[in-house]
């Protein structure tokens, strides 16, 4: 999973920013408003996704996190977010657990904000830091809006030590059915051997607590399929999981995903439904106009017969 | 030396072995005692229950943290290029619009204010109305991102889920209840809300717009929705030249042709009055594969 999931439009900001402002550090500023948004993900979750019983404190959970905002930008350990997971943590659904590499957007979209699936930004903890960077500054005690930290700058930064921890948390409390999407339409392999999943997830799986993985390949419409299951890194991952005692199997291109990304390419080859080329060969009888044809017809071929 | 404060007590009568200054700080004592006994319960029965009770759901709890943080993270995430507006002002805007009011009594200038705060410019071709389509719509924007909902609009992204009213006897939000639209009163803050922000959308789209309908349901074109009675009229035929409906059905359903259905005729002649081109397309591609992704097991979906 990428630390920060940047959108496009993110990523120019970014550019835009580092290159204007002759920045500190390679990674994009601390979220303007970090406090609100963090409070306001924190009520909402509270308040409509998934209330918990007992009431979330979201203002402890905040003070919680906000101990690393006085630390050291390259000093950030994972376990100076102990206590804020602590706070944060709720239990997963069985079978609702999605793990993933380079794909942080269809994540989203095929999660269903938690409905179908539960992936790792659709967790509390998960949630409050999604799409947000926050560090302090090197020489002072304020935050850095400029630029952050990323894992090329300094291993122990902020925002790359939140999501070791989250990722930590969430494998050891998944259950059941485990669902892994990779990208093997991406060029350095649809598995990253050194990456969040690799190093963060799969080694905090709890083998007691899951009947199987299933690994689901996913290739972009109409661009190279560079590896498939039994391939390059995703046969790495195969091994290791077998290695491990883990009862796996691998899809490419499962269904449901792939139904999804055609969205985007309705008229590809590869994305024509049956449904939709029958439609598209029902004859024009029965298209918007096309009632007020037939009926002088049948009346006279009715009429015709009768004769 | 006689005092008759607390009464007439003669001056004969004995009472007790106390002094009459005494006697006068007792009674004043008790007066008092009496009067706070009456009057503290009295008081905090007015203060704690002074709001009205309705029969509707109460304000969403944390509902000024959870509008602030969807402001901030539209503004700074989701529309950076939005990122000047100001989140305190529109939070604040906000809520001036209906605390210390009746709820019952809300009107559209109520939130001029606000709705100042949010303009914003939906481009020319990418509105996309719904109506008895909300989850497809909103899941089809999602993946569509450059389509936008209402709901995919600043205001409309604040707001979205929410339940909020005030009442005009207490500065504060009402979370035990707030009106109903059909058992209570119909002009009640939340419903005013949505007619007024709905009909700002609709009189700034341009160009082709669109609109999801359900073909699943018998009206599939609603003339007392909010699409029915607000969006359709506010569109301006001098920006808007198309409205095109894309009427979904259910997978593994009856396929049955809804553009042609006499509730979609309904439409196309509001639209001809108002000089708006009108066209209509059964299982919009891309939507419907959409539908297959939550099931992908019919034949159509293969």
């Amino acid at each position: 999973m990428t630390a920060r999931g940047l959108t496009p439009s993110l990523l120019l900001q970014l550019l835009v920013v580092a290159g204007a402002a002759g920045a500190r550090w390679r990674g994009q500023g601390t979220t303007p408003h970090l406090q609100s948004i963090i409070l306001g993900r924190c009520a909402e979750y509270d308040a409509l996704v998934n209330p918990d019983p007992r009431g979330r404190n979201c203002t402890a959970i905040w003070e919680a996190f906000k101990v690393v905002l006085v630390k050291d930008p390259c000093s950030v350990l994972p376990s100076d977010y102990d206590r804020f997971i602590d706070l944060s943590r709720h239990s997963i659904p069985r079978d609702k657990s999605l793990f993933w590499e380079n794909n942080h957007l269809l994540v989203t979209s095929y999660s269903e904000n938690g409905l179908r699936f539960l992936p790792l930004c659709s967790v509390l903890y998960g949630r409050i830091g999604d799409f947000l960077s926050w560090c302090r500054q090197e020489n002072a005690s304020g935050l850095d809006y400029q630029s952050c930290p990323t894992s090329e700058d300094c291993e122990n930064n902020a925002v790359d030590s939140f999501w070791k921890r989250a990722s930590m948390q969430y494998a050891r409390e998944s259950s059941g059915v485990i669902s892994v999407m990779l990208n093997g339409s991406e060029p350095s392999g649809a598995y990253p051997v050194k990456g969040f999943f690799a190093d963060f997830e799969i080694p905090y799986l709890q083998k007691d607590k899951i009947t199987r993985i299933e690994i689901w390949v996913m290739h972009e419409i109409g661009k190279p399929k560079v590896e498939s299951c039994g391939e390059g890194t995703v046969k790495i991952l195969e091994e290791r999981l077998k290695k491990m005692g883990f009862q796996y199997s691998c899809i490419n291109d499962h269904l449901p995903v792939k139904l999804l990304k055609c969205v985007d390419h309705s008229t590809h080859p590869d994305c024509v439904l049956n449904s939709a080329a029958a439609s598209r060969e029902i004859p024009p009888l029965w298209a918007e106009h096309g009632a007020s044809h037939i009926v002088p017809f049948l009346v006279a071929l009715a009429s015709a017969v009768h004769m | 030396m006689a005092n008759h404060r607390c009464g007439s007590v003669s001056e004969e009568e004995p009472c007790c072995d106390i002094s009459k200054k005494t006697k006068i700080c007792l009674c004043v004592f008790f007066g008092l005692l009496v009067a706070v006994i009456i009057a503290v319960p009295v008081g905090i029965l007015m203060w704690r229950h002074p709001l009205q009770e309705w029969k509707g759901k109460g304000t969403t709890a944390h509902f000024y943290e959870i509008l602030l943080g969807r402001c901030y993270t539209y503004t700074q995430i989701v529309r950076p290029e939005l990122g000047h507006k100001d989140c305190q002002k529109i939070g604040k805007a906000f809520t001036t619009a209906f605390l210390s009011k009746d709820p019952c009594s809300s009107t559209e200038q109520d939130y001029q204010p606000l709705l100042e705060l949010t303009a914003q410019t939906v481009p020319c071709n990418k509105t996309l109305f719904w109506s008895k389509s909300s989850q497809l719509a909103h899941d089809y924007t999602r993946v569509q991102g450059d389509l936008f909902t209402l709901e995919d609009t600043l205001l409309g992204y604040m707001a979205d889920g929410l339940k909020w009213c005030g009442d005009p006897r207490s500065s504060e939000m009402n979370y035990q209840s707030c009106p109903d639209w059909r058992e209570d009163c119909s002009n009640n803050s939340f419903s005013v809300f949505w007619n007024a922000v709905s009909k700002r959308f609709a009189e700034d789209a341009c160009g082709v717009v669109h609109v999801v309908l359900n073909g699943s349901i018998s009206n599939t074109f609603d003339e007392r929705s909010t699409f029915g009675r607000v969006e359709v009229f506010n569109l301006r035929p001098e920006k808007v030249h198309q409205l095109q409906a894309w009427v979904m059905h259910d997978v593994g359903g009856v396929h049955s042709d809804s553009c042609s259905s006499s509730s979609v005729n309904n439409l196309k002649r509001i639209l001809k009055e108002r000089s708006i081109a009108f066209s209509c397309q059964n299982n919009y591609g891309p939507i419907r594969l959409l539908q297959c992704v939550k099931n992908p097991e019919p034949s159509s979906c293969r």
